[in-house]
């Protein structure tokens, strides 16, 4: 078997479209966790993660001949998983599950310092970002968790940098407002 | 409650730095940066069973869900693949298919395939099926279907020969399909010796099932 | 963390919906593609309803796709395409009163194929009645569609499969009966008489007919 590090997504792609169905496992390896901390961050638990980016790999294959550039799978394969997200979040309001007080939802990972002001207030955060529309959230998250500039961000969801800025600003606001009312 | 100076918002974006902030804004700029860096920024691993989850949702839609059942059905081994010769079919004359059956019937009955066979390496849910149609005065035939997305540039027939019989062969996945054979780019053309169903715009689609043992008209 | 590891190449040209339509289920981007842009708002509201009511979507998107490939006004095709959605409820219910609870995509969608070929719900339920495991109703709807297509009345086709399940034939044996019907017609019968004569074959008398491979304990009439 080749060794499927240097294959390109391209060739894979091509490959499982020709009908190699078992390859399009190189491309679930290789992006198993790359939107993985987006979705957890977006939806609120690393188990809700896992079964949006579960449910768009199997989406992103079933709709394998809609990527017009397979090089650029990567970026598709996002939309997928942010569709996903949005979806998620708008049935867990409908059924009224949005994991919303539910701190440990969304806690931040047992710091080894131990401090358990910092954690308070980590946890206080994540609560918080919780509470941002998705939109809010979603900016906030590409820009200061994934560390994406403005023009990347909205090269990937279709939103202008100047209306990006303004939800930022606007979720800051938000966040600063949810800190001072949670502590 | 008061909302960040629009100077520590722009800090936030990365487009400032403290310097360029006057003094009386720093402890807001401060702890707006403090607020910021608290975000949890851990990398989230998910599990190495989610790659055999998917694969395995995968493999069974490569199949729909009516072709998983046929496939099921046929209890998938080792397929032999059989390039069948389906009957000729005519536009704008008349041929018996009972007669274009005798022709398969007699390849039936003497139990041997007319076409060689070749064993499928990693396509154990595919077969290959001939489509013929008898079209003389065409100047281009293709066949569109459910297994195509009914797109008529996907699988243009050839000329065999000088006789107006065009043919193509395609690799189809086990279940059942509709189709028709597009003449010029223009006339939809049922498969006269396949059944019909109506297609809803007034029009008729053929239909076909596959089976790993090789394709039948329905 | 760096961005790269997010994106990478993908941040260049991907092409971009807009948050509307990626916020709405996946059906515009497939529409889009194939369907002029006059059909994709009602299609995509076909779609979007049925799929609220549990019935599976893909069939209606084939089915406007291939109105368009075929030059099909719009309006045609969007009729075609809520006769599709009504019949995709009608088979639901059908199998429903059939007793199976869930039925799955695949049998609701052959369902609406058979009722497409001429079945009437009843007889819909009723295959769905006999279709209990090893028979799955995708296979049986299925073939008795193509029965029908053929040209065997739908009351017939009916009574062959259940007479054929009756009889423990093996779920692989009723894919054959299609191509068995032609056969005899190529050898000058009506669709009718072919069915008529496999029917005959099967002992033809419901349950207490000749039990076939799969017969179970010990038959007198086991051959």
């Amino acid at each position: 078997m080749d060794s499927s590090d240097t294959v390109t997504d391209g060739e894979i792609v091509r490959a499982v479209r020709a009908g190699d169905v078992e390859r399009y496992a190189v491309l679930v390896a290789r992006y198993r966790d790359r939107f993985a901390r987006y979705a957890a961050r977006m939806l609120g638990s690393r188990d809700a993660a896992e079964d949006a980016v579960q449910d768009a790999l199997v989406r992103a294959f079933d709709r394998l001949a809609d990527c017009r550039d397979p090089d650029k799978f990567a970026g598709w394969l996002f939309l997928i998983v942010r569709n996903r997200c949005f979806a998620e979040r708008r049935r867990q309001h409908r059924e009224e599950r949005v994991p919303e007080g539910v701190a440990a939802a969304f806690v931040a990972p047992e710091r080894s310092d131990g401090a358990v002001e910092q954690r308070e207030r980590a946890d206080s955060l994540a609560w918080s970002v919780g509470q941002l529309t998705p939109e809010q959230r979603e900016v906030v998250i590409l820009k200061h968790v994934e560390g994406l500039t403005y023009e990347e961000i909205g090269r990937l969801t279709g939103s202008t940098v100047a209306s990006l800025k303004m939800r930022m600003h606007r979720a800051y606001d938000r966040l600063r407002e949810l800190m001072t009312e949670h502590l | 409650m008061t909302t960040y100076h629009e100077l520590v918002k722009r800090l936030l974006d990365g487009e400032l730095t403290l310097a360029d902030l006057p003094p009386e804004l720093h402890p807001q700029a401060r702890e707006a940066l403090h607020l910021v860096a608290a975000l949890d920024r851990e990398p989230v691993t998910l599990s190495p069973e989610l790659v055999g989850r998917v694969m395995v949702s995968v493999r069974g839609r490569a199949l729909s869900p009516a072709r998983r059942v046929w496939r099921w059905l046929a209890a998938p081994r080792d397929f032999e693949l059989r390039l069948r010769v389906r009957p000729l079919a005519i536009w704008g004359g008349a041929v018996a298919a009972a007669a274009a059956l005798a022709l398969i019937l007699g390849h039936l009955s003497t139990g041997t395939s007319p076409v060689p066979v070749a064993r499928t390496a990693s396509s154990d849910n595919v077969v290959f099926v001939r489509f013929v149609l008898y079209a003389p005065g065409a100047k281009r035939v293709s066949v569109a279907g459910t297994f195509n997305q009914w797109n008529q540039e996907a699988a243009p027939l050839v000329l065999a020969g000088q006789d107006g019989v065009w043919t193509t062969t395609l690799a189809l996945p086990v279940g059942q399909h509709q189709y028709a054979f597009v003449v010029d780019g223009e006339r939809w053309v049922a498969d006269p010796a396949a059944p019909a169903v109506g297609d809803g715009f007034g029009r008729r689609n053929s239909v076909i099932a596959v089976t790993p043992q090789g394709a039948r008209t329905l | 963390m760096r961005a790269l590891g997010f994106m990478l190449a993908a941040v260049g040209a991907i092409a971009l919906l807009p948050l509307h339509a990626v916020t709405a289920q996946d059906i515009p981007a497939r529409l889009l593609e194939r369907v002029p842009a006059n059909m994709v708002d009602s299609v995509q509201r076909i779609a979007q309803d049925a799929a609220a009511h549990g019935l599976p979507v893909e069939p209606l998107l084939l089915k406007a796709i291939e109105g368009s490939a075929k030059g099909v006004s719009a309006e045609r095709v969007i009729a075609a395409v809520r006769v599709l959605a009504a019949r995709l409820g009608e088979s639901r219910n059908a199998l429903r009163e059939a007793g199976i609870p869930a039925p799955s995509p695949g049998a609701v969608e052959s369902g609406a194929d058979a009722l497409n070929a001429g079945l009437n719900a009843s007889q819909v339920r009723d295959l769905g009645r006999v279709s209990r495991p090893p028979y799955d109703p995708v296979v049986t709807l299925q073939v008795v569609a193509a029965l029908t297509a053929l040209g065997v009345p739908a009351p017939q086709g009916v009574r062959l499969m259940a007479h054929m399940i009756h009889a423990g034939r093996e779920p692989k044996d009723l894919l054959e009966l299609p191509n068995e019907v032609q056969i005899s017609m190529a050898r000058g019968a009506t669709a009718a008489e072919a069915a008529e004569g496999l029917d005959a074959a099967q002992g033809g008398q419901g349950p207490q007919g000749q039990q076939g491979q799969q017969g179970e304990g010990n038959n007198p009439r086991k051959p």
